[in-house]
């Protein structure tokens, strides 16, 4: 009796082919009461389906709104067959219902982890032929009975076993039910407690419309439950009531946000999702000629690529689809056929187009409208929350900020922005130093807000639901997706910046691991300079500089140990790369002025000057970074510089040398006669031939010289004559002509007030 | 006007010559005769609908290239080995009478395909024009008897038809090889033919239409230096297929072994057929320099200058086992396949020489078991 007053329709979620059996099924029986397979958390914004400016594909979003990273999304595009069914009932004003397992009961005793899940059950639709097959029979039951006929989609088989009876009313869904029921008794029954609890929490929903007196119930869910909510097949009340007692329940709330065919489709990360969102949207708005009507749109894009497609192609096309889809025994020709059919014919064989076709025409580009007074995602709140706290709205125009971060409305500010550039969201772009303001407490940021930062912050919903937790949760997906040290650093720069501590705690730990198996000394050296800059401006931003150290201090003494060795038999070319790197984290860490750091670093760098396998270049640049600290005497410095030039040496070796310890350093030449005389020395000794040979090396050395360095140089040796007898600072000091200086004296002194000098 | 006496001589020479009966002493034969028992098996037991003239349904000749078991208990050997949809929408092309281009690189199966979808099709897979430079219309389209011309003026009789002429008349598959090594207006000739399905014989104010069956199956290079790119019009007229390189070293083995085999059988060469892992060992160098990487990925090569065919690694494997046999103890070794091996890499005998040089010092001579083959390489170098 009960059976006959229950409609059960077994649909495939988002199949356009469900969506259309649904429509005409609905039709015909005018139901008085509609049930739907989806969170009654979500009954509050239900209405606003109806509102024009919602445009699928949207989604709903149930969160905690204490919790806002425990939520669910339930994805919906037009031709979903829950979004029909909402829409007849709510437009008809018919009682419409959402049945499954509220998710105030679902997001309770899950960890955040288990999110992915939670958001697989919702979107049973994809093929994937890795899954165990009793999964993929719950995920797409009609998917495995459609590959069991020989099909490669579902959806064209249910298309097929729809269009083929001539009447598009319930008994396909009978059908459906029948083919159910029997897989459901073939497979062993599920095992998983949450599913036993929404089955039952269903049943005590489709009761409760039963006693409400209802006479003709739809109930829309996915093909998999259908047998189980048969009235007459139910189990007792008491067995449900058992399953369904003691859950604990959360508060929950529920918005909408748009969404986008990609986010739809397969691979972007949500789990499941719909393959081919826009073939699926083409299948629903043309109900003939399917293959045509895509073969005309791939014609179309091909020309707006400017590549000839005439309608001859089209007509062979779509000939070529028919012809292989009966060679495979289908009825019609699917995406598949249709996708070979444009590969040879429309692109000669040329697989590169295909790929345009498949974004365009397969996935689709399609983005989603949701009403403009419709709530908000957390995210998105907890943002706009941030602006306004801050008094930093999101303007579309072009904005420039110079942020003084001693100020702590600056410095959240300038962290709200480095959040939002983790999240993918790049609201600001730090602008380069402009004139006069100096110090290291100025950042300089230019903003220009962008719709489609809307729905970057949706996708970055998956990793938090406050700003600061979604920079948290994406800063630890990309350190455990990076490849090398360098990146480490960089994220932990951005991520100190941002001032997210937890993420900084992660990066660190993550740092520690990679450098303690990273036996590469260059990528050590390349880390240094990010963490060295992370460890200053750590007291500016007030975040932990000491965790950072900590870091650094490890990385030191593995690069001190490891930089000898690093620096022998290298290559000309490698060894510049080991130059750069040198250059680059030699002054990041003088700024850091932590005396153990120094001590072994200049230990190594002593080690590289005294070793005769370390590339000659590196020798004469550690000789000159060890000189310019002043960590070793001039006579020292002089006698390497010797021992390097010595005339046993090979030119090229000792060119080398004088490049790596000069470049850069023309006053030191000139302001230390020592050296000054065992260059110039070195060079007047070299023969004719020899000096040819070095004179592009020396040239290079001396052209990083500033100008006005290399015209007293130049000045020294015409004065000199080029020997070792150039003129010193102090034999300059002796030849003062007294008597003409004494003759200024009195004037200085009466201008200083000072009493005549006798 | 070519000059008459050649074509005299050309008519007397082929009275001349005795009747050629088809026997085992041709070197190769034809893929109808040589597949014969299993072309007539899979007639038996096809049901399918079949195109008009068609010998086979578009599944029974899909499962004749691929091979499969039947019903009857038949086992049809696999002509292809790869990706069966490759296969599937050439037999589709040809069923909807719009004529195939097979694409790729040499020695990726292209003429073996169209030889055998050609024999599964129409029973007949000698229809065929060689492409060259120097293929003139004639060869296309129809030249004439010249005696009979002069004797008679221009008549049926007179008239000489092409092999595609011939296949338009008996509804069969045309075959022409390496279509754009063909002149382009030489080329051209073929839209007419393949849009109309009619060839003008303006001499005779007649014309040869195309019984139902009729189509045509090109193959052509696409990475060869001086060749005549196919004109819009007539790219238009083909559906093309891009046959790749074997997909894996498993599969290129595969292919490699049985290709041997049969050719061993055909050639009647002494001797076994080389173990699978001589031959993987084989297919894996051409792999490997033809991608300029290793196999698993982490070492760079140079490639040479050749294109490394699969073919290629067929005639070398073969010329090794004939070595072992006659001149060695029947066992393929290291040494028999060395010379072939250099041979068939170093195209170029300084820039190849190189790159096969740093190939056996970097990468042979580290693997374990590859001692042998690096110092027979070696030796020949």
């Amino acid at each position: 009796m009960a059976d006959d007053r229950v409609h059960i329709f077994g649909i495939r979620h988002h199949g356009p082919g469900s969506a259309r059996s649904l429509e005409h099924a609905l039709e015909s029986l005018a139901p008085d009461c509609v049930l739907i397979e989806g969170p009654p958390d979500a009954e509050p914004v239900l209405a606003q389906i109806l509102h024009e400016q919602m445009q699928p594909p949207v989604a709903l979003l149930v969160y905690r709104p204490d919790e806002p990273q425990r939520a669910a999304f339930f994805p919906f595009a037009e031709f979903s067959p829950e979004w029909r069914a909402l829409r007849y009932g709510l437009s008809r004003e018919i009682p419409t219902q959402f049945i499954d397992l509220p998710q105030s009961r679902q997001l309770v005793d899950e960890q955040p982890e288990q999110l992915a899940t939670d958001v697989d059950t919702n979107d049973e639709v994809a093929p994937d032929k890795q899954l165990a097959d009793r999964d993929l029979s719950r995920r797409d039951p009609l998917g495995l009975l459609a590959e069991a006929a020989g099909f490669s989609d579902g959806e064209r088989w249910w298309d097929w076993l729809v269009e083929s009876r001539e009447a598009r009313s319930i008994d396909v869904f009978t059908a459906i039910h029948e083919a159910m029921t029997a897989l459901r008794t073939e497979l062993p029954p599920s095992d998983d407690p949450r599913e036993e609890r929404r089955e039952a929490h269903m049943r005590s929903r489709i009761r409760a419309a039963l006693k409400d007196n209802f006479q003709r119930i739809a109930v829309v869910c996915g093909a998999w439950h259908a047998p189980a909510l048969t009235p007459s097949r139910f189990p007792s009340v008491a067995q449900d009531n058992a399953v369904l007692a003691g859950l604990p329940k959360v508060k929950t709330e529920a918005a909408w946000c748009p969404w986008t065919y990609d986010r739809l489709s397969f691979g972007s990360g949500y789990g499941a999702g719909v393959v081919s969102p826009a073939w699926y949207e083409l299948i629903w708005k043309c109900e003939e000629q399917v293959g045509t009507q895509w073969m005309i749109r791939v014609a179309r894009l091909m020309r707006e690529r400017e590549l000839d497609t005439s309608s001859a192609h089209v007509i062979e096309a779509v000939r070529l689809a028919e012809t292989l889809a009966a060679m495979r025994n289908r009825p019609q020709p699917g995406l598949e056929e249709l996708d070979e059919a444009a590969l040879a014919i429309v692109c000669g064989g040329e697989p590169a187009p295909m790929a345009v076709i498949r974004r365009r025409l397969v996935i689709g580009e399609k983005l989603g409208a949701i009403p403009e007074d419709a709530p908000l995602a957390p995210l998105q709140r907890d943002l706009a929350a941030e602006q306004k706290r801050l008094r930093f709205p999101a303007q579309a125009q072009v904005k420039k900020h110079d942020f003084d971060l001693r100020k702590p409305m600056d410095l959240e500010r300038s962290q709200l922005l480095h959040r939002l550039n983790l999240l993918n969201v790049p609201w600001g772009t730090t602008a380069p130093r402009s004139h006069g303001a100096k110090g290291t407490f100025h950042e300089f940021w230019q903003t220009e807000w962008e719709p489609e930062f809307a729905v970057k912050l949706i996708e970055a919903s998956r990793f938090g639901n406050t700003v600061a937790a979604a920079a948290e949760g994406r800063t630890a997906d990309l350190a455990k997706n990076a490849e090398s040290l360098a990146e480490l650093t960089l994220l932990l720069d951005h991520a100190l910046l941002a001032n997210l501590p937890r993420g900084v705690e992660w990066l660190t730990a993550a740092i520690q691991d990679r450098a303690a198996t990273n036996c590469d000394v260059l990528q050590l050296l390349a880390a240094v300079p990010a963490l060295a800059r992370a460890a200053r401006y750590g007291n500016v931003r007030q975040t932990d500089a000491e965790l950072v150290l900590h870091i650094v201090t490890g990385l030191v003494e593995r690069i001190a140990i490891g930089l000898p060795g690093a620096c022998q038999s290298l290559s000309d070319d490698s060894a510049a790369a080991m130059l750069l790197q040198l250059d680059h984290a030699h002054p990041a860490l003088q700024s850091l002025s932590v005396e153990s750091f120094l001590e072994a670093w200049f230990a190594a760098l002593t080690a590289l000057v005294e070793r005769d396998a370390t590339h000659p270049l590196l020798q004469g640049r550690a000789a000159n970074l060890l000189h310019a600290a002043q960590r070793v005497d001039a006579a020292e410095v002089a006698r390497w510089v010797q021992l390097a030039l010595s005339p046993a040496a090979p030119r090229s070796a000792a060119a080398a040398w004088v490049e790596g310890f000069l470049t850069g350093s023309g006053m030191m030449l000139l302001h230390d006669q020592k050296l000054w005389s065992i260059v110039s020395g070195w060079v007047a000794g070299l023969s004719a031939e020899a000096f040819v040979e070095t004179l592009p090396l020396l040239r290079r050395t001396f052209s990083t010289f500033a100008p006005a360095e290399r015209r007293n140089l130049g000045e020294l040796v015409q004065r000199g004559g080029g020997g070792a007898s150039a003129l010193s600072t102090e034999s300059s000091s002796i030849r003062f002509n007294h008597q003409r200086a004494q003759r200024v004296l009195p004037q200085i002194a009466k201008l200083l007030g000072h009493p005549p000098i006798q | 006007m070519i000059p008459l006496s050649l074509n005299w001589s050309l008519i007397v020479k082929a009275k001349a010559a005795p009747a050629m009966e088809p026997t085992v002493t041709v070197q190769r034969q034809h893929a109808e005769t040589q597949y014969a028992a299993e072309l007539s098996a899979l007639a038996e037991v096809d049901d399918r609908q079949r195109p008009p003239n068609w010998k086979l349904s578009p599944w029974a000749v899909a499962t004749y290239l691929l091979g499969g078991k039947l019903d009857s208990g038949a086992v049809i050997t696999p002509k292809y080995i790869g990706n069966r949809r490759l296969i599937e929408i050439a037999i589709a092309t040809l069923a909807t009478d719009r004529a195939l281009l097979l694409l790729g690189v040499p020695g990726t199966a292209k003429t073996w395909v169209s030889e055998h979808l050609a024999a599964a099709i129409c029973g007949d897979s000698t229809l065929l024009v060689q492409g060259t430079a120097g293929t003139a219309e004639e060869a296309i389209r129809y030249g004439w008897n010249y005696a009979l011309l002069l004797a008679k003026g221009p008549s049926r009789d007179a008239l000489v038809p092409s092999p595609v002429m011939r296949a338009m008349q008996q509804g069969q598959i045309a075959r022409v090889e390496e279509l754009t090594r063909i002149p382009a207006d030489v080329q051209d000739t073929l839209i007419t033919i393949l849009s109309e399905k009619t060839l003008p014989i303006p001499e005779l104010s007649e014309e040869a239409q195309a019984a139902k069956g009729f189509n045509v199956i090109a193959t052509a290079n696409n990475r060869d230096k001086g060749v005549n790119e196919l004109s819009s019009a007539l790219k238009r007229r083909f559906n093309t297929v891009v046959l790749p390189s074997p997909a894996s070293v498993e599969e290129e083995a595969t292919i490699v072994q049985q290709r041997v085999t049969a050719l061993g059988r055909a050639l009647e060469l002494p001797g076994d057929v080389p173990a699978i892992d001589e031959i993987r060992r084989i297919v894996t160098i051409f792999r490997e320099l033809r991608e300029g990487k290793t196999e698993d990925g982490k070492t760079k090569l140079k490639s040479s200058s050749g294109t490394l065919s699969t073919a290629e690694v067929i005639s070398v494997v073969t010329s090794g086992r004939t070595l072992a046999a006659h001149f060695g103890d029947g066992q393929l070794k290291a040494g028999d396949i060395a010379s072939s091996l250099t041979g068939a890499i170093v195209k170029d005998p300084v820039q190849d020489a190189l790159v096969w040089k740093e190939y056996l010092e970097t990468v042979v001579k580290e693997r374990a078991d590859w001692k042998p083959l690096y110092r027979a390489c070696r030796d020949t170098m």
